[in-house]
């Protein structure tokens, strides 16, 4: 019990400040993908859909559903295209609602970025 | 954000100006009831308990909701605020819905957890898939599970006192936010 | 004077409710008449009792009697005026509650009737006796029609056994009792009591105290003094209810009153050592009634248990009182006296009404075994709530009767340090104690005897359908009113008491009972003291002005009803509720080395995951003085009578030598 203590005021607050200011662990949490447009082509897209263990990733036409609610950041879709997919290194990802959490990725192919 | 709090007769009389000033009215008084103080009752509807173990973390030291004005409460009674996470099993709906109506208005819900949003179990015999297909969700957050970190700045948006950002992000990698 | 003539009225009407019943009861309006007379008894020994209390000991009246058997001496006494205030209510409670019990009159009923009638006739003359002979023939009537009343549905052997204990033990108390009673007629030359009261003094000190022994273990028979209270819980579950009622009502109580009869009027003056006595008696009476209260199932036999323990709560109450009369402190030997007959007419009320509500749920749903009932408060509601009033009056809480009663008696424990002598205060102290511990069993048995039959959800299907529609109402619900009356008028009754004691002591209490209107002080103005009226009515404001506060200030938006937090269960099964035995299991595991439970365990097979089947589970209290103190002394009865038995050998010629014998050693005395 005495060690602890000790150990305690030698280490100091270890309480984070947010969010007040940021809090470095931030950067090394696991995060939701982000993609490269210019690297999704249809066929990827395709086999991203089928590997995604959680329904995360459809596709409608010419555009990638991307579910970041259903995203686990389990990563499979990054190791299996690491050139159309990276991680966001996103943390704070609370929508009020449920919509703002579906996004549309255009594939190669459209017209854009 | 729908309110479920007990002023839904704001909400429904007229124009959209008019919504729009009254969704903003019940945001500052959300805002003002449970902006310091707010009680959350957790609820596992059929959860691996990942998401539980990092919401016990935000009690530690190094996240330490409590001088956020957050308490954790066991009774739905004194609750404010209850934290989902799981699919929403159809065995548990009769308790969950018990839960929600034991809780005194205004309330707020938050799913949180890929399962509880949808994600990981499709809707089946055992499971309704997600929290929404029985209690209205005010917030929700993403994760599997959840970093502490999120889970508080899920919190702090719920009560008013983070924006949040979701809605601007992209997820395309390269652009700005 | 007056006092004798409303029991001789009573008595009439008795005797003719017994010769309607005995005419007519195989009718429901026989039955109604008989039952009416019978309560017209009741008010008429009500009235008498109050009489005799207020007017002291009357003349001794001699209506009759012969040379040979001697003469029928009457007497009103005012230490009997109490318990013929408490027959008199427990035969109109009784009186209004058997017609409505008894649907299909039948042979049985009509005797039935006849024989409790009769009964309630013996009562009243052991309590109205003034000579020896007169009592100990009103007791030993009183004590086989009481065998009569128990033996009314006489099919089962358990009925027979019950009743052959309660005969048993009453006959062996009698014996004892004859003994008590010859020893001081003999020695005082007189018959009459209170000759006897008077010339006590002339008797021997050896003999007194053996008198006094010989009474309070003759009359523990029957009060239920442990060891010798085993007929208890095996006579009153086999009796039918108002039978039960009577008995634990009044009988058990005129073992009491034998035992106040010799203690304070015929000796009262004795050594301390016997008051020390009674009160240890007493109080390992209450605690060991109230530990063996806590494992049963049955209603009534848990009831009789609670019985045991209330008379060993008076019993401590009486010792006492004659510990400190041995010390010299008269006043509190008359409050002590009081405080005792107080919590008679207490627990006569709230028992003899318990036992009339426990046939009730007899009667509706079928079983008196707790565990198969359940909710009756809601299915029943009217005697839920005469239910309730007891189970308060019981578990001696305020602002009941059993509370003030229960309160005397401790402030008059309390003050054993005036008797200045250390080793006499501790156990005074240690009394107290006792008693202390058993009234907090007591509430704990009576949450359990109230909460399980009555709370809850119905734990079988006859629980559920249990209704109180034609059930008897009226007889439980006037000893409920009788208990609040006892409760909040507790200073009238403390008046009419006072002046009894007065008579019956000498000791004029009423200054240093009731200083004011409604303050009750413990004998002495530098203790303690109360004031019941002041306590009922503030409980009540407790109670109603929050209530009152809430529904004026109440918010006027809309709200919100929604149901009790039950912690999200989808239903409740009446298997989750505790079971009586589950609730009393601490108590019963601490008092382990009471119980001795004997554990027997079967299973299926010998899976250790124990999934194999059903286990088979069965524990019982071993029946300690039945089989340590009674089985043997009826073996060596047994032993005895089998070394005597060849003289009953059927030989006509060998019986003829006996009487040869007996005439020859007969004129041999003679002669010399």
């Amino acid at each position: 019990m005495p060690q602890w203590f000790v150990r305690g005021l030698r280490r100091g607050v270890v309480t984070t400040r947010y969010p007040d200011h940021a809090d470095a662990s931030a950067s090394v949490l696991p995060s939701p993908p982000a993609f490269r447009p210019e690297e999704l082509t249809g066929q990827i897209a395709d086999s991203l859909v089928q590997i995604c263990p959680s329904w995360a990733l459809t596709r409608a036409g010419d555009v990638l559903v991307f579910d970041a609610g259903a995203c686990t950041a389990c990563g499979q879709c990054r190791e299996s295209e690491p050139r159309a997919v990276t991680t966001s290194r996103e943390f704070g990802l609370a929508a009020t609602d449920r919509s703002a959490l579906v996004k549309r990725i255009p594939l190669l192919g459209e017209a854009g970025q | 954000m729908t309110p479920n709090a007990s002023v839904t007769e704001i909400a429904t009389t007229a124009t959209a100006e008019t919504e729009k000033a009254a969704a903003e009215a019940l945001r500052r008084s959300v805002s003002s009831q449970f902006g310091r103080s707010l009680h959350i009752r957790t609820l596992d509807t059929g959860s691996c308990a990942a998401c539980e173990q990092e919401i016990r973390l935000l009690a530690a030291p190094h996240y330490d909701l409590h001088r956020l004005g957050f308490f954790f409460t066991p009774a739905p009674r004194h609750a404010d605020l209850l934290l989902v996470t799981g699919p929403m099993l159809r065995a548990f709906g009769v308790a969950a819905r018990k839960t929600y109506e034991a809780m005194p208005g205004p309330k707020l819900v938050v799913a949180t957890g890929a399962c509880a949003l949808g994600g990981v179990y499709q809707p089946d015999a055992f499971s309704y898939g997600s929290v929404d297909q029985l209690l209205p969700v005010d917030v929700w957050i993403p994760g599997c599970p959840p970093s502490p970190l999120g889970l508080l700045q899920g919190l702090l948006v719920a009560v008013d006192r983070l924006a949040e950002r979701v809605s601007v992000l992209s997820f395309v990698a390269g652009s700005e936010s | 004077m007056t006092a004798l003539v409303l029991f001789g009225i009573a008595a009439v009407a008795w005797a003719l409710a017994a010769v309607i019943a005995l005419l007519a009861g195989m009718a429901g309006a026989g039955v109604r008449i008989s039952c009416g007379l019978s309560a017209l008894g009741g008010a008429a020994a009500l009235a008498g009792g109050a009489a005799a209390l207020l007017s002291g000991n009357s003349r001794v009246v001699s209506p009759g009697g012969s040379v040979v058997v001697g003469s029928l001496q009457l007497q009103a006494s005012s230490l009997a005026g109490v318990f013929a205030v408490l027959l008199g209510v427990v035969a109109m409670a009784i009186a209004l509650y058997l017609p409505r019990s008894r649907n299909e009159p039948s042979a049985g009923t009509a005797l039935y009737l006849c024989a409790y009638n009769l009964a309630l006739i013996a009562s009243l003359a052991v309590l109205a006796s003034g000579g020896v002979l007169t009592f100990l023939v009103a007791w030993e009537s009183m004590a086989l029609l009481c065998y009569l009343l128990i033996l009314h549905r006489p099919r089962s052997s358990q009925v027979a056994g019950g009743a052959f204990w309660f005969l048993a033990l009453s006959e062996t108390g009698f014996v004892l009792i004859v003994a008590a009673f010859v020893i001081l007629a003999a020695k005082t030359h007189s018959m009459q009591l209170d000759v006897i009261a008077l010339r006590a003094h002339l008797v021997p000190a050896d003999w007194r105290d053996t008198a006094y022994l010989l009474a309070l273990t003759g009359f523990g028979f029957k009060a239920g003094l442990v060891p010798l209270h085993v007929w208890l819980p095996a006579a009153h579950p086999v009796a039918p209810a108002d039978g039960s009622a009577f008995l634990s009502g009044l009988i058990v109580k005129l073992g009491v009153y034998g035992i106040a009869l010799f203690a304070f009027r015929l000796l009262p003056e004795g050594p301390a050592w016997r008051g020390i006595l009674t009160m240890g008696v007493g109080a390992v009476t209450a605690a060991i009634g109230i530990l063996y209260a806590l494992g049963e199932r049955d209603i009534k036999r848990f009831l009789a248990y609670s019985t045991i323990e209330n008379i060993g709560i008076i019993v401590t109450a009486l010792g006492a009182a004659m510990t400190f009369l041995a010390y010299g402190q008269r006043a509190l030997w008359a409050f002590l006296l009081l405080a005792a007959l107080y919590h008679v007419l207490n627990h006569g009320c709230y028992k003899t009404l318990l036992f009339l509500e426990a046939g009730v749920t007899e009667h509706a749903a079928g079983t008196r075994d707790m565990d198969r009932l359940g909710g009756l408060a809601r299915q029943m509601p009217r005697a839920g709530v005469i239910a309730f009033v007891g189970t308060l009056g019981i578990a001696a809480l305020p602002p009941l009767n059993g509370f003030v009663s229960e309160w005397l008696i401790f402030e008059g424990l309390f003050q054993g340090f005036r008797t200045h002598s250390h080793l006499v205060a501790i156990l005074i102290v240690l009394a107290a104690a006792t008693l202390g511990l058993t009234s907090g069993l007591a509430i704990y048995a009576f949450v359990r005897g109230y909460g399980i039959p009555y709370l809850g959800m119905p734990r079988t299907r006859q629980a559920a359908q249990a209704t109180e529609r034609d059930q008897p109402t009226a007889g439980p619900a006037l000893l409920a009113a009788a208990c609040v009356a006892l409760a909040v008028g507790a200073p009238v009754v403390l008046v009419g008491m006072a002046r009894a004691i007065r008579t019956a002591t000498g000791v004029v209490l009423r200054p240093i009972l009731l200083p004011g209107k409604l303050t009750v002080i413990p004998a002495h103005t530098n203790f303690s003291g109360f004031s019941p009226t002041y306590l009922a009515v503030f409980l009540l404001a407790v109670l109603i002005v929050p209530i009152l506060i809430y529904r004026a200030g109440r918010p006027r938006a809309g709200s919100d009803v929604a149901p009790v937090w039950d912690g999200g269960i989808i239903a409740f099964k009446p298997r989750m509720q505790y079971s009586s035995m589950t609730f009393s299991a601490p108590t019963r595991v601490t008092f382990e080395a009471l119980y001795r439970p004997s554990v027997s365990v079967q299973r299926a097979s010998d899976d250790p995951a124990g999934r194999s089947g059903p286990v088979h589970y069965e524990s019982e209290a071993t029946p300690v003085f039945e089989r340590y103190l009674y089985q043997p002394v009826v073996r060596a009865v047994e032993w005895l009578a089998d070394l005597v038995r060849p003289l009953q050998s059927g030989d006509v010629n060998l019986y003829l030598l006996y009487v040869f014998i007996a005439v020859l050693v007969a004129y041999l005395i003679v002669a010399v």
